[in-house]
């Protein structure tokens, strides 16, 4: 039982890593621009797709494809936001509007590279092998999935000091806080809702890029995605970063052992009740801020 | 002025004339050959595409081979075949919207569907009295007259891969089992369920999950291992599940006898485990080069040649269902040149006139009364298939109508205990 507690925590750990990079890079858009992106799930699949297309089709390595697509994918933010969702701004429905556009506009894209039939694509590993972790035998992790951990440690540690340690970070985190103070100290909120974008994006297309050998690569790979990113960012309270990752953590960790002891079906009844309970009890999440009225 | 305007008037009257003329054309020359409709309402698109287009190409292969041989001949009259695409998803409410274009607009003379969505458009074939077939025959009630599964019967047959099972491995005595909580899943389980209580093995463990997309198949795995099980068993999960939970089962080291309905991704799978773990895998689609499917038998015209070409024309499209939808045309065809007919209703009467028809794997009989509600599924035998050496191999061809000769019973009983009777369904 130990042996399958602890196999268990480390499923875990991998499932809340990659969790924590698209539901992070989810609350960095809404908190700065205000806008839901349903288009998050499609940045993720992007990301993936990228990374089959350069390793399979171009032959790159595995980590130069996977750092194309992040750039690629944060391009694509970038794109959404000055094209996008900036003439939107202050209309949250037009915003919702224009993500849903993307989203719909990422998939077709996204289908027509892949041959136009929809059927998955398959990365080989780039690094095969598994670890046995504390030494015991039926603990295991396979060296691909210790690399998705390692990326997004990694990822949200960078985040982190640039948010804290960074004179830009602070300024970015200021237009989370509240846009139109922010605007009076001389902050350009346009230039920091770009910014905002291109991370969101860019940690949302890391994260299907790390996972594209683990998982088939497809169109419509990004629904699962969001809707998790969505429990999460609820749960750790939307607009806080610190939230998103603590949510993420718990969130996997919960669903992992359901699955595990129970079933998956249950695992996800369980997680939207989860979600409902927090609105309920607690609208504003774990780390959330109550409005001021 | 006058003179151009006579030049134009010329001009736009030859180009009227012509266009009348190339638009009359096409039609004298379609009246002269007849031509026989047939829809194609599937998945080509979301979770099941795996289960939908790869069919419709193999229909098309089927009817280019038709087609540059003169077409079908059917009371007197020489037909050329087209088929007519519509994108169901898989959902219901789209399942309607293309039935009603396929019947109405196009004028379509039989439906080839997936299923698992059937109820959609239950009501509309039964008023069009449209022949309708699915690979799913638990779509079937007393209520679909004109549902037929002429060649999948799906899953029964996954009863063969069990036997075939404990008559070669009798040291495996518990199996875990992995299905999605669905319309595919539950009858599969049930069937299953029944397969492995009349060999004797116990079932250890059974996890479901919801859809997958959200399913997390490493923790899955996780629990299906801790069992620690002789056989796992993947029930009739999508493509997507049956890879990544085989990789899991690689990763997490586990050194047992595998089994599943499809391995659809089976050239990806190798390649991310290994041809040694991949040995002796159990499944139930063929190649159509493998060389027991050239023999005296199998009911489909030249199975390799039609294998290479579609894997030259689509090359890593090859899953379960591409020579399933055609197939069915082979035994749709049969029953049209009987009837001497292509109307809907003719064909299903030749069809089942005499209890059998022909099935792509031999001789088929219209089963399905007790366990249905109506005998309007056709089994036969079917393929055991093995992985050897990294490739799909048939090990042996068993009997579904042997089996069920023998296990209706506790197959009833399963399939009562997870509601999936034809009056539980409903």
């Amino acid at each position: 039982m130990l042996e399958l507690i602890l196999q268990t925590c480390v499923n875990a750990l991998v499932a809340s890593s990659f969790t924590a990079l698209v539901a992070v890079g989810l609350v960095l858009i809404f908190g700065v621009m205000g806008i839901v992106n349903f288009a998050h799930g499609e940045l993720y699949m992007t990301g993936a797709f990228a990374v089959w297309y350069l390793t399979s089709a171009l032959g790159w390595p595995f980590l130069l494809a996977v750092a194309a697509a992040i750039l690629l994918v944060a391009a694509i933010g970038a794109v959404m936001e000055r094209l996008l969702f900036r003439p939107m701004r202050g209309n949250p429905l037009g915003g919702l509007i224009m993500s849903v556009g993307t989203l719909f506009i990422l998939q077709v894209l996204a289908l027509e590279l892949g041959g136009g039939t929809g059927r998955a694509k398959h990365v080989t590993p780039p690094w095969r092998g598994v670890i046995e972790v504390f030494g015991i035998e039926g603990v295991t992790v396979p060296v691909q999935r210790l690399a998705v951990i390692g990326i997004s440690v990694a990822l949200l540690g960078g985040l982190w000091l640039f948010l804290h340690r960074t004179r830009m970070g602070w300024a970015l985190r200021a237009c989370a806080q509240d846009p139109e103070a922010a605007a009076l100290q001389g902050i350009s909120i346009d230039r920091f809702s770009l910014l905002a974008m291109v991370l969101g994006a860019g940690l949302a297309g890391a994260a299907g890029a790390v996972m594209a050998p683990l998982l088939p690569v497809e169109p419509s790979m990004g629904h699962s995605v969001i809707v998790t990113a969505f429990i999460v960012i609820i749960v750790g309270g939307i607009g806080s970063v610190e939230g998103a990752v603590i949510a993420a953590i718990l969130y996997t960790f919960f669903d992992t052992f359901v699955t595990t002891f129970l079933d998956g079906t249950i695992a996800s009844i369980l997680g939207l009740l989860i979600m409902m309970l927090v609105l309920v009890i607690r609208p504003t999440g774990i780390m959330g801020v109550r409005e001021k009225v | 002025m006058r003179t151009s305007l006579s030049r134009r008037r010329l001009l736009g009257t030859t180009a009227a004339g012509l266009g009348l003329a190339a638009a009359g054309l096409p039609r004298l020359g379609r009246a002269a050959e007849q031509t026989v409709r047939i829809g194609f309402l599937a998945p080509m698109s979301g979770d099941y595409v795996d289960w939908g287009l790869p069919g419709l190409y193999g229909c098309e292969i089927w009817a280019e081979n038709v087609n540059a041989q003169g077409g079908l001949k059917i009371g007197g009259d020489t037909y050329k075949i087209e088929f007519v695409g519509y994108d169901d998803e898989a959902e219901t409410d789209k399942a309607l919207q293309g039935a009603k274009k396929l019947v109405l607009e196009d004028e379509v003379k039989f439906i080839l569907m997936l299923g698992g969505n059937y109820s959609g458009v239950q009501n509309f074939v039964n008023q069009e009295k449209m022949l309708v077939s699915t690979l799913l025959p638990s779509d079937m009630s007393p209520d679909t007259p004109y549902l037929i599964a002429p060649c999948e019967t799906h899953p029964f047959y996954n009863v063969t891969g069990v036997e075939w099972l404990a008559k070669n491995r009798p040291e495996l005595k518990t199996a875990a089992m992995v299905y999605p909580d669905d319309s595919l899943g539950l009858p599969s389980l049930a069937t299953y369920r029944a397969a492995f209580e009349a060999e004797g093995i116990k079932i250890v463990t059974e996890k479901a999950y919801p859809d997958e997309a959200s399913a997390d198949f490493t923790a899955l795995t996780t629990a299906l291992l801790a069992a620690k099980p002789d056989i796992l068993c993947l029930d009739t999960c999508g493509a997507g599940a049956v890879s990544q939970i085989t990789e899991q089962a690689f990763l997490q080291g586990y050194k047992g006898q595998m089994i599943s309905c499809t391995l659809d991704y089976y050239k990806q799978v190798t390649e991310k485990t290994s041809k040694e773990f991949m040995e002796g895998f159990i499944f139930q689609f063929p190649n159509f080069d493998d060389p027991m499917m050239q023999k005296d038998q199998i009911n489909f015209p030249d199975p390799k040649g039609f294998y290479d070409a579609y894997v030259k024309k689509y090359p890593d499209a090859w899953s379960a269902v591409s020579w399933e939808y055609p197939a069915i045309m082979v035994t749709w065809a049969d029953a049209a040149q009987k009837a001497g007919s292509v109307e809907p209703m003719k064909v299903l009467e030749a069809m089942k006139a005499s209890g059998t028809s022909p099935h792509v794997f031999g001789k088929g009989e219209w089963w399905g009364t007790e366990v249905l509600g109506v005998d309007n599924a056709l089994i036969a035998d079917w393929p055991v298939v093995v992985m050897r050496d990294g490739m799909p191999t048939i090990a042996e061809f068993r009997s579904i109508p042997d089996w069920m000769s023998k296990h209706t019973d506790l197959l009833i009983k399963h399939m009562t205990d997870l509601k999936q009777m034809p009056d539980q369904r409903a």
